[in-house]
């Protein structure tokens, strides 16, 4: 067994970590949400090759895998970066036998988003291009676009309705199905590194405020409370790991491991996010700190691609059917 | 990243399964939740797998071979531990042992007490305990007060233990006592290797909450031990102990395992259960079986990563405390989505129907979960002293001499 990730995955975590905290932060969130630009933006991550990572090379992608996704997802992830590597994961998988299109995801001249009906849709707000399932066929086209008022500007969420379409294929169903499957891994390991960045915030400021004449750190009431929420980081990332090693090795794993991990996220980011804003008091809740974007990216992406009542119900489907004694 | 044995790893695990199904005849093998008949006859059942196990180089393989191991490593320990799991061979009588009290003589005993004790106890001959908490000191362990004073080449012991695992069956225990009330709580400590048949030992099960008695009170009246079976210098007793509780770390929910029931004994249960209920009950059974199935592999994965640490020859650190968390967390879910199918029979002891009540008795073993193996409020202090760096909480009685503190 070797459930860790290796030299190359853990090199590439710090160069997309370098990446990440140079070209994206909380403070881009917060000022997106008064009308500024998504940080890094898609020419800036197509320029580094994060559009293209699990493009076949020949497309113009670097052939990686889910995992190798997952892993530069989570420090995108931990800046509240976008738009999401969500949609370059599930659109890779719609798009794997139209290698121009392929080309235009992952050089980031075309500015794709993968439609789930009429439900908001990642990254919508900003695209040209939009992919949905319709009667079984996996169609390509334009679209009138209706953006709400954002409360997390950096998910780019609008709803679409199609304005023009083409059929790149018929019978998709389970394409589609693979590839909403890999969106949720890759909607996991944004929170993952969300859901790490908001806990550390609240450790960084329990070892500095102090209360009653000592570092507020050191009373169990907000120690336990982050140790709880780390605990959570923890097994969270364990689910993306398997989730995202059984996209690449283990398809029959993954709508098990996908639902779980999404299910899970929901709830980590969400408890990491509250935790980091009551640790902080009343500094954490003002607009001026960074602890609400955390919370407003938990509040959003818990309803993403399926709340976790929708997948633990998929979990528990799959269980009743036997998932577990395979 | 896989899930797969190296082919060294493969060549051990068929190698343990060709002895375990040698030796299948003379072992017993009882099915998770099953109960003994008689506990005379199952203790001696119980020595003697263990005795044949050992014999058969599966007993532990991670000590040293001058120790009476196989030299091996953790993670050919953590295979045999798959596999005796698979061929349904009980948890080892001297688990306990094997788990803590045996790495503690291995790392502070004399040569003459490796001698002889442990291959005694990796056989089963001898079958040990742990004697640390009291009524007056849990969590708060280095607070005991149970008193060893030294007459020439003797100690004399007196106080009492609670919470020992196996001391009615016991031969040995580790014992730790207060040698010096003027010392700081800490520095007062000595550990002892005490004979459980000595005169002045008096063992008295403890029936706890949910009826059964898995723990023992243990009496100390003028209990002689000679100095020979003292286990490291006078007052080194907590440097002694922190041997013990580190692998008690690892024992309990280190590894990812289920506490308790397991996720799949849920499953199955589920699986008969859930399609007799109404649809509005369906949907709420499935939240609660998608939630605990979920914080179960959580769980479950997460241990892979620390048996993937220990493959590479790593030591688990402070963060295996997280595993017993998360694992109480996941227990606790797997339990209550498991009582709950049970519908009426959820409010009596055991169903009617032939029902064993083993997820009444699997709920009723939860609370004990919490706090045995340190509890996780303790955990919680370590985890965030120690890998978040959190500040510690400031404390008085880590200086001042022991009599000296209020308790």
């Amino acid at each position: 067994m070797n459930f860790e990730l290796d030299d190359d995955q853990r090199a590439a975590a710090a160069g997309a970590r370098d990446f990440f905290t140079g070209s994206a932060s909380a403070a881009d969130a917060r000022r997106a949400l008064d009308g500024g630009p998504v940080t890094p933006g898609r020419k800036a991550l197509a320029d580094i090759g994060f559009l293209g990572i699990t493009v076949p090379e020949d497309a113009g992608g670097a052939g990686s895998n889910v995992l190798d996704l997952a892993v530069v997802a989570e420090q995108a992830g931990a800046v509240l970066a976008g738009p999401s590597l969500v949609t370059a994961a599930r659109a890779a998988v719609l798009l794997a036998d139209h290698p121009d299109l392929l080309a235009a995801l992952a050089d980031g001249s075309t500015g794709y988003a993968v439609l789930d009906g009429a439900a908001p849709s990642i990254d919508a707000a900003a695209a040209d291009t939009f992919l949905a399932l319709e009667d079984g066929a996996l169609v390509l086209g334009s679209g009138e676009v209706t953006a709400g008022t954002p409360m997390d500007a950096t998910r780019g969420l609008a709803s679409v309705r199609l304005t023009s379409r083409r059929v790149l294929a018929e019978g998709a169903q389970a394409l589609w199905a693979r590839a909403r499957d890999v969106a949720l891994v890759a909607l996991a390991a944004e929170d993952l590194g969300a859901a790490g960045r908001a806990v550390q915030l609240g450790v960084e400021y329990a070892g500095v405020r102090t209360a009653f004449g000592r570092q507020i750190g050191s009373y169990q009431a907000v120690k336990h409370a982050l140790v709880d929420a780390w605990v959570g980081v923890e097994q969270l990332r364990s689910l993306v790991w398997w989730a995202a090693w059984a996209a690449d090795s283990a398809p029959d794993e993954l709508p098990l491991a996908a639902a779980s991990a999404k299910a899970f996220a929901a709830e980590t980011l969400e408890r990491a996010a509250e935790t980091c804003i009551q640790v902080h008091g009343g500094i954490g809740f003002t607009w001026e700190h960074d602890a609400h974007l955390y919370w407003r990216r938990a509040k959003v992406d818990r309803f993403l691609l399926g709340d976790e009542a929708e997948h633990l119900d998929t979990v528990a489907g799959l269980v009743l059917a036997g998932a577990l004694s395979r | 990243m896989d899930f797969d044995d190296t082919p060294d790893e493969a060549a051990f695990r068929a190698r343990v399964r060709a002895l375990l199904e040698e030796h299948a005849a003379e072992l017993v093998h009882l099915d998770a939740g099953e109960e003994a008949a008689d506990a005379g006859e199952q203790e001696q059942a119980l020595r003697r797998t263990q005795r044949v196990l050992a014999d058969a180089g599966l007993v532990g393989v991670s000590w040293a071979r001058e120790h009476g191991g196989q030299s091996g490593t953790l993670a050919q320990q953590a295979i045999v531990n798959q596999e005796l799991a698979r061929a349904r061979v009980p948890t080892l009588i001297n688990h306990i042992g094997l788990g803590m009290c045996g790495p503690t003589v291995v790392a502070h005993g004399t040569p003459e007490q490796h001698e002889r004790y442990l291959a005694r106890l990796l056989r089963a001959e001898d079958v040990w305990c742990q004697l640390f908490s009291e009524p007056g000191s849990g969590s708060d362990l280095a607070a005991l007060r149970t008193t060893a004073v030294r007459h020439g080449d003797e100690w004399v012991v007196n106080g009492q233990k609670v919470w020992t695992t196996l001391a009615h069956v016991a031969d040995h225990g580790i014992l730790l006592t207060r040698t010096d009330a003027d010392r700081p709580k800490h520095a007062g400590l000595t550990m002892f290797i005490v004979d459980m048949h000595a005169p002045g030992v008096t063992v008295r099960p403890l029936k706890q909450l949910g009826g059964q008695s898995d723990f023992n009170e243990v009496f100390f009246d003028d209990v002689h031990v000679p100095d020979s079976d003292r286990l490291g210098e006078p007052g080194e007793g907590w440097r002694v102990a922190l041997t013990t509780l580190l692998n008690e770390r690892v024992a309990v929910g280190g590894g990812g395992n289920d506490l308790g029931l397991s996720v799949e004994s849920l499953a199955a249960l589920a699986a008969e259960r859930v399609p007799q209920l109404s649809a509005e009950r369906q949907v709420l059974a499935r939240q609660a079986l998608g939630r605990a199935a979920v914080a179960a592999l959580a769980n479950r994965y997460t241990g892979y990563r620390r048996y993937t640490a220990i493959s590479k020859g790593g030591l688990p650190g402070p963060e295996a405390s997280a595993g017993k968390l998360a694992g109480t967390t996941a227990a606790k879910l797997v339990a209550d989505a498991g009582v709950r199918l049970l519908g009426d029979d959820a409010v009596y002891g055991r169903g009617p129907d032939g029902d064993d009540g083993r997820w009444q008795r699997n709920q009723a073993w939860l609370p004990g979960i919490a706090i045995a193996g340190g509890t996780n409020e303790v955990l919680r202090n370590i985890i965030g002293e120690r890998v978040l760096g959190l500040p510690p909480e400031p404390r008085e009685d880590k200086t001042a001499p022991f009599d000296g503190v209020r308790r």
